[in-house]
């Protein structure tokens, strides 16, 4: 019984123990440290841009959109029609008039 | 100088008046930090860190509220992530060394003495830190703020925006588990 009491004497105190707590004091140096920081970060460019980058409301609209773009220009060229060899042939003759397989038999006239 | 002019002077870049903010609030930063962490060395750590974020976020502040409450939100939001870093170090520390791995070795955390703690309570409120490290996150936050800040509940509900009535539940809840702790530790101790 009697421990029990002393038990939540100490408890008590010690619950009171940051009563009249004085606040710490930071280092007297701390707006050099700071200033240098601050440099050092400037100089390490790249390492911002790469932080940026991969900050996940940057990088997961990237991704999306690189997927989007490439799903775009692969229904795009699948859309567009395939032109066969024998399209090929059949442009080149009209282009060289030579469309006419039987040029020998329209020039020669019958006797 | 007026807290609203050294803002609109820290967005334009003005060196005179970042040096002004950090000096006027570097011991609110320092000390708040302080009695999260419970290190002077990552108190200082994280000190730094808030004014960076300061300075390199000052254009995003909207003044709604008043830079003090800004900057304890910063302050207990940095505080935090480094207690977790630590945390997740000391888990792989420990991890190695169960696999024989030459990681750290985890060392105990020693008593920490606040340096604004009068002689007589020293021994007492380093009992009482290893308790409050042992809270959970948001009851840890509300308890340092009011007991070692000595902020009121309801500037407590600013910087964690939150309601005063959850800040009440969490300092209740806060001093319950206190309790637990601290009779376990004086049951064990005789």
């Amino acid at each position: 019984m009697n421990e029990q009491k002393h038990i939540r004497e100490e408890m008590e105190k010690t619950l009171e123990s940051l009563n009249g707590i004085q606040r710490a004091a930071a280092n007297p140096y701390l707006f050099t440290r700071i200033e240098a920081r601050l440099e050092k970060e400037e100089r390490s460019f790249w390492s911002r841009a790469l932080t940026f980058i991969s900050r996940p409301s940057v990088a997961v609209p990237a991704i999306v959109l690189t997927i989007l773009i490439n799903t775009a220009i692969f229904f795009e060229f699948k859309s567009e029609k395939v032109q066969t060899p024998q399209d090929e042939e059949q442009v080149f003759a009209s282009e060289y008039n030579l469309s006419d397989n039987t040029i020998y038999e329209s020039t020669i006239e019958p006797e | 100088m007026d807290e609203q002019f050294l803002i609109e002077k820290l967005r334009q870049g003005d060196e005179a008046a970042f040096r002004e903010i950090v000096e006027t609030w570097k011991n609110l930063v320092y000390n708040t930090a302080l009695g999260i962490l419970q290190s002077a060395e990552d108190a200082e750590d994280v000190t730094q860190e808030v004014f960076v974020q300061v300075f390199e976020s000052i254009k995003t502040f909207k003044a709604e509220s008043k830079l003090s409450t800004w900057l304890y939100r910063i302050t207990v939001s940095k505080a935090l992530d480094h207690l977790r870093r630590k945390k997740r170090k000391k888990r792989f520390a420990f991890i190695q060394s169960l696999f024989g791995a030459g990681g750290e070795t985890v060392i105990e955390k020693p008593d920490f003495n606040h340096p604004g703690i009068v002689l007589d309570n020293k021994e007492r409120a380093a009992i009482l830190f290893k308790a409050i490290d042992r809270l959970p996150e948001n009851q840890k936050i509300a308890f340092t703020l009011h007991k070692v800040e000595g902020l009121s509940y309801q500037e407590i509900s600013d910087v964690m925006k939150t309601s005063v009535s959850s800040v009440e539940s969490l300092m209740h809840r806060a001093k319950n588990n206190l309790k637990k702790l601290l009779h376990d530790h004086y049951q064990n101790k005789d």
